[in-house]
């Protein structure tokens, strides 16, 4: 079963991913967002104070997700599709669309796993236009989110920590 | 009226062409059209975009909505994000949500479109 949970910033995604995964075994954290600066440890350490516990082996992974050494039979937990998007089109001096490498990406981790829960983001409601670069951004992840929701099982947005589901259903 | 909003590349053209069996030339894109065509064209996509441009032509942008007369309006979800410093973008902002809410009370359906997956928030679900 495939399950993406999308929303805003900080609205419980995390939270409700975890609780999606509650009862699985051999579960994999697959964390993408690179430790660059204050912020980025301040978030990576909330995040790994919330998943403390919950018996997740973490692996660092920011691009080439279709190249993940992982256990048969695993639960996954992918966040999120933010950091993993920027990585993989801003890696070399030219910007690159890495549509089609994260969804191999994807479709590997599905391969793998029996649960496989992705964290994304919603990006492009503010009406802001933004430099090209970022326009391009904005349009990828548009295309990666709608290309995994159609071959995910379930689909949710979530709003402030209440899953709205748009697809298929959640089991919590 | 079908309205279809929802943010920016989130599949609403594409579900619009699929759902309505719309051609390319039955839809008008707001961005880039005569403004002369858009009323009464079967499809027009970035309304936000054709609000955008009235206003600068210095024409009412409310009085344009009232007088739609297209089958499908498409416009992304813009109000989203912090109030922009400049007043021109203020300004299309509001007239953007304000011209949205006369859509869709108009509308007998609004779908709102996340990652390629259309939902009705307005009108029959079946």
């Amino acid at each position: 079963m495939t399950t993406l949970i999308t929303g805003g910033a900080k609205c419980g995604k995390s939270r409700l991913a975890e609780e999606l995964l509650e009862g699985f075994g051999n579960k994999i954290y697959i964390a993408t967002m690179q430790p660059y600066g204050e912020e980025a440890h301040a978030a990576i350490e909330r995040h790994r104070r919330i998943r403390a516990g919950k018996g997740f082996e973490t692996i660092e992974k920011y691009t080439d997700i279709d190249e993940t050494e992982l256990p048969r039979d695993c639960s996954i937990l992918l966040e999120c599709m933010a950091n993993l998007c920027a990585n993989e089109m801003f890696r070399y001096d030219v910007i690159n669309d890495p549509t089609e490498r994260i969804m191999r990406g994807i479709m590997h981790l599905q391969n793998c796993s029996r649960e496989l829960v992705i964290v994304t983001n919603n990006v492009g409601s503010d009406g802001i236009i933004y430099s090209p670069e970022t326009e391009k951004y904005i349009e990828v992840m548009g295309r990666v989110n709608a290309l995994t929701a159609d071959i995910a099982d379930n689909v949710a947005e979530c709003v402030y920590g209440v899953p709205v589901v748009l697809k298929g259903k959640l089991c919590c | 009226m079908i309205m279809i909003t929802g943010g920016a590349y989130q599949g609403k053209l594409e579900f619009a062409k699929r759902q309505f069996s719309l051609a390319e030339s039955d839809i008008m894109d707001g961005g880039s059209c005569d403004i002369s065509v858009l009323r009464t064209a079967r499809c027009i996509c970035n309304y936000e975009l054709a609000v955008k441009r009235l206003i600068a032509e210095g024409k009412d942008p409310l009085g344009f909505t009232d007088k739609l007369e297209c089958e499908v309006v498409i416009m992304n979800e813009i109000g989203c994000g912090i109030i922009p410093l400049d007043k021109s973008e203020r300004e299309w902002r509001e007239a953007t949500g304000r011209a949205g809410c006369m859509i869709a009370e108009k509308s007998e359906t609004v779908y709102r479109v996340c990652c390629g997956i259309p939902k009705i928030i307005k009108g029959e679900k079946n």
